[in-house]
């Protein structure tokens, strides 16, 4: 439903629109217009009003003391006719985030006993409820439920040695933990379903998702370990909650959360393609921006500008069908060679001419190079070596496989570099990093390194443990939001299969 | 054995409930059959808010094990599965169909209705794709606990009722919802009677979607014509 309301902070002229609502919205127990006013003008204040065509249609208030690690919710009221379009929520979210910029650990609110609606709004907020007033509510003599929202670590709590965060990874088909102390690697376990894909020719999408619950037991068992730390000392949880297969992104978010609630920690839901980026930190301590990303993986193949980690990350491209590395493993099953594609081709490419075929380029044509230029596209180069590889076999030609693995992955590899350097170039930042399976390929990382040199730009190629979907990479994302002092993630997140990029966290 | 017991089922909706000595203390019931990963986080906690009780006051997870079509089935065994390894306590599995047959059977006792394996309690569940999971009960064990004796199975409606008529039964049934409660009181009357609950796997009872690529021929499937 689209939004037809406007929110923005109150203001003391608001004063008389916010008391007519005050006595439709609490007819029994209203606050009087004294009150009201010292609440729009206190310091320790800050409140939200809505309006629609110049109408207000609802308010609310937050009241948080200097030095005090506690907020309260004050009053949240929305007109009759503004109910169930989401304005309610919208005023919670938004003092939510002012209460945490202001330095709160906890917000506290109190609910009628009979709202289920209300109390059901704070919940899939996060807020639990923690104690019962009874008669609170005057002169109706109705129950108060007090409800209470983490907010994340405070000032001091932060000042404190490095976070541990642990990090699940279920995207794909890797279910990767990762154990983080702040920006450095403790644990990085991996186990993998590809080997069930096998007989399929790709990821299905379902056995991926059976695998992730098999492993979770095990993994997390050997991340322990491999960290030597017990459950007890995490401080907090991160989560992949996606872009990826969604039934495998829901097994991570259902674990993540139990662990958690169990652990009694906050939880953090991140960006896996944002994660690629973001373990570099674990290599170099920080990330150096702006830079340029390119991740490319068997259901991935982005361009990314990235000004800054948590905050300011942009899709520059994508590809428009095929993922380069699925592109791999058509080609390598065209061939004839096994599942995954990437490495079979790779080793047969070793001893082929990548120059006996000119195979096309997908989107370099200058007029593709203006609507497209960051857009990959690898299913036209898929069509066309299958077309190549049929003409020769009518004609009674021997086919050379590594001649054609070769020139394919030229073909691929090309691209993918050439519209990364171009992205660099063009934005002025001289910084490249690589994430993602297909980084694995020798060719890639070769060009890559020449045309980066060639052009003075600074190319970043993380450990391959790390470049491959991994819950490391996860739990330094979480690390760097916990860090910098974000709200945890509400308990209420699902998992989105297409997250965009520009969702580095997801709060609610 | 003391402390509590949490019990999560995602096999149809979100149910989730605390127990203390057999005995239901708090409970969340979100019938929403989608959604299993968005809920389960909140529901958790809120039992343990309700009850008052820290999460390691926990002594043991129940879990159901399905049958169920697939992905809601998994966000509940991988919660249930974590909240255990986070406070190191067991994990049970229990077939969720069980909890249906516990309260139905006990519904059938209080009204005094015999129970066997020739006039049996029939329950099934919704499997998607005009399927049904079903199981046959022959009553309750001296412990407490249903006695399945035929299923957990899938078939088409059409199957099942062949198949029982072929058997020569015509089943009690009940339209009783899921609850974690009675999943937490199946995993008890186990204990009890000293049934092995530790198999935590799903009971899919289908094999994935997924077609084999043809048999490769060396260059594939022709692109041109």
């Amino acid at each position: 439903m689209s939004e037809n309301f406007a929110v923005r902070p109150a203001l003391e002229t608001d004063l008389d629109s916010i008391m007519k609502l005050e006595h439709s919205s609490f007819s029994t127990d209203a606050w009087s217009m004294s009150n009201m006013h010292l609440e729009l003008t206190a310091h320790h204040t800050f409140y939200l009003v809505a309006e629609s065509a110049g109408r207000l249609v609802g308010y609310a208030g937050l009241s948080k003391l200097q030095g005090s690690l506690q907020a309260d919710i004050q009053t949240i009221a929305v007109a009759n006719d503004f109910r169930g379009l989401g304005l309610g929520r919208k005023l919670m979210k938004m003092l939510i985030v002012e209460a945490r910029r202001l330095g709160a650990t906890e917000l506290f609110l109190e609910v009628r006993a009979d709202n289920p609606v209300a109390q059901g709004l704070y919940a899939s907020l996060g807020f639990e409820q923690i104690d019962l007033r009874k008669n609170y509510y005057r002169p109706d003599g109705i129950d108060a439920l007090v409800m209470r929202l983490n907010l994340g670590f405070s000032d001091a709590e932060l000042s404190r040695p490095e976070p541990l965060v642990l990090g699940i990874e279920t995207s794909c088909d890797e279910t990767g933990i990762g154990i983080v102390r702040g920006s450095t690697l403790l644990a990085n376990v991996i186990s993998s379903s590809m080997l069930e894909h096998v007989r399929f020719g790709g990821v299905v999408p379902e056995v991926a998702a059976r695998a992730h619950l098999e492993a979770l037991k095990p993994t997390l068992a050997k991340a322990l370990a491999e960290a030597k730390i017990t459950m007890d000392e995490i401080d907090a949880i991160a989560v992949a909650n996606g872009p990826g297969l969604a039934g495998a992104l829901m097994v991570g978010v259902g674990a993540a959360k139990a662990l958690a609630v169990a652990l009694d920690k906050p939880i953090y839901a991140v960006n896996h393609l944002v994660g690629h980026v973001g373990v570099d930190i674990l290599e170099r301590g920080e990330l150096e921006t702006p830079t340029i990303a390119l991740l490319v993986s068997g259901g991935h193949t982005s361009l990314l500008l990235v000004r800054n980690l948590l905050d300011d990350v942009e899709l520059l491209g994508e590809t428009i069908d095929d993922a380069a590395g699925e592109a791999f493993d058509k080609v390598a099953r065209l061939l004839g060679l096994a599942y995954p594609g990437g490495p079979e081709i790779d080793r047969v490419a070793a001893v082929g001419d990548p120059k006996a075929i000119r195979f096309p380029r997908g989107l370099m044509l200058p007029k593709d190079m203006e609507k497209n230029r960051y857009n990959f596209s690898f299913s036209g180069l898929k069509t066309a070596v299958a077309r190549w590889v049929e003409a020769a076999v009518d004609r009674g030609d021997e086919v050379s496989i590594p001649d054609v693995a070769a020139s394919f992955r030229e073909a691929v590899v090309d691209v993918l570099v050439s519209k990364a350097v171009a992205a660099c170039l063009d934005h002025g930042v001289p910084r490249l990093l690589l994430g993602g399976g297909v980084i694995a390929n020798a060719r890639l990382r070769q060009v890559a390194e020449e045309r980066c040199a060639a052009n003075g730009i600074e190319l970043r190629i993380p450990a391959l443990s790390l470049c491959t979907d991994n819950g490391a990479m996860i739990a330094a994302l979480g690390a760097q939001l916990v860090m910098a002092g974000r709200l945890p993630s509400a308990l209420s997140f699902g998992a989105d299969s297409t997250l965009p990029v520009t969702s580095v966290q997801t709060l609610f | 054995m003391t402390g509590w017991t949490l019990a999560i089922d995602t096999s149809a909706g979100t149910s989730i409930a605390l127990l203390q000595a057999g005995k239901l203390v708090a409970s969340c019931e979100v019938a929403n059959n989608m959604k299993h990963a968005e809920t389960i986080g909140v529901a958790i906690a809120q039992v343990l808010a309700e009850a008052q009780i820290r999460p390691s006051a926990v002594g043991k997870v129940v879990v159901g094990r399905g049958p169920a079509p697939y992905t809601g089935l998994r966000v509940g065994l991988a919660a249930g599965i974590m909240f255990s390894e986070a406070v190191a306590v067991p994990a049970l599995g229990v077939v969720s169909l069980d909890a249906i047959a516990m309260d139905a059977l006990r519904a059938l006792a209080v009204s005094g209705q015999t129970v066997s394996q020739d006039k049996p309690l029939l329950v099934t569940a919704d499997a998607r794709r005009s399927e049904v999971y079903w199981a046959l009960y022959s009553g309750l064990s001296k412990f407490g606990a249903p006695v399945c004796f035929v299923g957990p199975a899938v078939s088409k409606p059409a199957d099942l009722a062949a198949e029982l008529e072929s058997r020569g039964i015509e089943p009690h049934l009940t339209d009783l919802p899921l609850t974690a409660a009675s999943l937490g009181l199946v995993a008890e009357a186990h204990l009890l009677a000293g049934v092995d609950d530790s198999d935590l796997s799903p009971l899919y009872l289908r094999a994935p979607d997924a077609t084999m690529p043809k048999a490769n021929q060396i260059f594939g499937k022709r692109v041109s014509s």
